[in-house]
């Protein structure tokens, strides 16, 4: 057997996988949550602000909370101060005069400890979180508390992009993100999310107090109390429409950095306290398909890659000893006619630009249900030819780390 | 049945179907890359027997046929291109590849035969290369050489090139191989008669040809 025969596998589950959420964007219950109506109701609600050295966005931050569109009697921001070192404390007590705003200041204890404090200061039905680095739109707390109509609904988390992105590689993640947008709607349609990321997530708060608030998590108490969410039966929902807007990182080592802490803080809750949800028939499509699926993209990108760089070693090699002594400008300029018969198309690489013509499309409608603006052109280019160059980096780092129990700092 | 275990089948009867039709596309493309090669190979034969009936019709002046034997060898290149790519595609046990390599080889000698005559007759003096080959995995330099051997054709045009695989089971190949004396010793050249076997490089390849016979033979397309 070939190497190249063991990429089929995995570009068949690929297939499936995103055949699976296009299917499933266009079953009902997709259909219904993206035709889902804002809620007139307006119950009392707090978005807890972690703050750790974020002197430089906190003010934007706080701003854009100020200037969401909700009855100011039924919100309440709480800012917490989790020891920064920098000048965060004098930035959020800029804000201590606003009748919004309560203003907690603490030891460093992480970011789990930050919500803790301040969820254990408010009797708001819901809660949310908002990273110290995202921005929402206006109407981004209505769309997520129309998600709560449905009783069994505990949790809720919006739709993220890329603030303002520069780099090529900020492009790239928006672009990614805009894919997850999709995921996202996709899986919380048939509750399948396991993470409920940082910027602007809610919960009902009386259900995080009985689930025992948040924890450390492996560095990601939002994928965490996600899983506790789901092994208490409970449903998660997404609000393709509440637009925020996070920073990301600028470089390659701090987005690497950034993911290793995802992927490692993933292995270790999926591998470690919640294995039990993998497989298991009870959580549906979260046990049958979504974990499974997650732990498989994790192998699949280190072993693709792998595999990858072995077929690349060879065929250089290869290539170098049987051009060797042949002058330069014959060996390696193109030379020969460009003819229909020599297209260089085969079995998996057909397969492979299928997969990536796919994602494509779940790209582009993320951003239509999002309603995202902003030029995506970049994005996608780099998407498409940089995105697998470095995935690979980070999911070996990750793995790396939880094989031999390696612990990184949260911040690098 | 539930509503994602209905999903699933679907989106695993759409992802049956995606590898179906890419693999019925593929295995499309290459009928149509074999379809190609018959059409070049009957056309070669037209021309190859073409080039015989001229050649015994003009007797008295058979040196006017030249033309078209310089054509024939190109287009005999051509063929060959495209012969050792879809045995790429398709693999060296594809029995179509196979049927078109035997009636390749069979071209081959034909015109190397008819390049002969003429060069007897016209008093040319073309320099022809006769390349023994293998790719059963028992010539690790056979890539090497061939490689060396099409910078040589392309870079001079009126170089006759012929390839054989040694292992292929003709016939009038393997008396070929029992006129031209080749022992099973590959890569094995037979360069204007002389036999030379293995390939250590470029610069020991080309040492093995006449003295000039490299540099004179793009002055001297035209006159073959």
């Amino acid at each position: 057997m070939s190497p190249e025969m063991l990429i089929y596998p995995f570009l068949f589950i690929a297939i499936f996988f995103e055949s699976f959420v296009l299917v499933t964007l266009l079953s009902k219950p997709a259909r219904e949550a993206r035709s889902r109506m804002l809620n007139a109701s307006t119950p009392s609600v707090a978005i807890v602000v972690p703050c750790w050295n974020e002197a430089s966005t906190i003010t934007a931050t706080c701003d854009s909370l100020l200037a969401l569109d909700y009855p100011k009697e039924n919100l309440e921001i709480i800012l917490v101060d989790d020891g920064s070192t920098d000048t965060t404390r004098e930035a959020v007590l800029r804000f201590k005069e606003h009748p919004q705003i309560r203003i907690i200041h603490k030891e460093n204890g992480g970011k789990h400890t930050a919500l803790n404090a301040g969820i254990a200061i408010t009797n708001a039905e819901l809660v949310g979180c908002l990273d110290a680095d995202s921005f929402v739109e206006p109407d981004a707390l209505r769309e997520i508390v129309s998600c709560f109509y449905n009783p069994q609904v505990v949790a809720a988390t919006a739709a993220m992009s890329i603030h303002k992105p520069k780099n090529i590689l900020q492009h790239m993640q928006n672009a990614e993100y805009t894919f997850g947008i999709t995921l996202r709607h996709a899986f919380a349609s048939i509750n399948g999310l396991y993470v409920t990321p940082g910027p602007f997530s809610f919960y009902r708060r009386e259900i995080v107090n009985t689930l025992g608030g948040f924890r450390y998590g492996h560095q990601t108490e939002d994928m965490e109390m996600a899983l506790r969410i789901q092994r208490a039966g409970y449903e998660i929902e997404n609000a393709p429409r509440a637009r925020v807007y996070t920073k990301a990182p600028s470089t390659i080592a701090k987005l690497i950095n950034q993911r290793t802490r995802w992927i490692s803080g993933f292995l270790r809750n999926i591998l470690g306290e919640y294995r039990d949800l993998i497989g298991n028939r009870n959580h549906g499509v979260l046990g049958m398909l979504v974990l499974p699926s997650a732990i498989l993209s994790v192998a699949s990108g280190i072993l693709l890659f792998g595999l990858m760089l072995f077929l690349f070693a060879r065929n250089t090699v290869t290539a170098l000893e049987v051009r060797e002594g042949i002058p330069l400008s014959y060996a390696f300029l193109p030379h020969g006619t460009l003819d229909w018969f020599y297209l260089p198309i085969g079995f998996y690489t057909l397969l492979a630009i299928i997969v990536l013509l796919t994602s494509i499309i779940l790209i582009a409608i993320g951003r239509n249900i999002s309603k995202t603006t902003g030029g995506i052109f970049i994005g996608l280019i780099s998407y498409t030819f940089l995105y697998g160059l470095i995935t690979p980096f980070w999911l070996f780092r990750a793995a790396s780390d939880v094989a031999i129990g390696k612990r990184r700092s949260w911040r690098y | 049945m539930s509503l994602v275990a209905r999903n699933a089948l679907i989106a695993l009867f759409i992802t049956i179907a995606i590898s179906g039709t890419v693999a019925y596309a593929i295995n499309y493309l290459n009928n149509a890359r074999v379809s190609e090669l018959s059409a070049i190979e009957e056309q070669l034969s037209i021309d190859s027997l073409s080039l015989e009936t001229q050649f015994s019709l003009l007797e008295s002046a058979p040196c006017d046929s030249n033309a078209s034997s310089v054509t024939l060898t190109t287009e005999l290149a051509d063929f060959g291109n495209r012969l050792s790519y879809a045995e790429n595609q398709l693999g060296s046990d594809n029995s179509q590849v196979i049927r078109l390599k035997e009636r390749y080889s069979l071209l081959e000698i034909r015109d190397y035969l008819i390049t002969k005559q003429l060069a007897q007759v016209c008093r040319t003096k073309p320099v022809t290369v006769l390349y023994f080959y293998s790719n059963a995995g028992d010539c690790a330099d056979c890539d090497k050489a061939g490689y060396a051997l099409s910078y040589l054709r392309d870079t001079y045009p009126a170089l006759r090139v012929y390839s054989f695989d040694y292992n292929l089971d003709l016939g009038a190949l393997k008396t070929f191989i029992a006129v031209t004396k080749v022992r099973s010793d590959l890569p094995a050249f037979i360069i204007n008669g002389k036999h030379y076997y293995g390939f250590t490089s470029l610069e020991d390849l080309e040492k093995q040809f006449p003295k000039g016979a490299l540099a004179t033979t793009t002055a001297t397309t035209t006159r073959l």
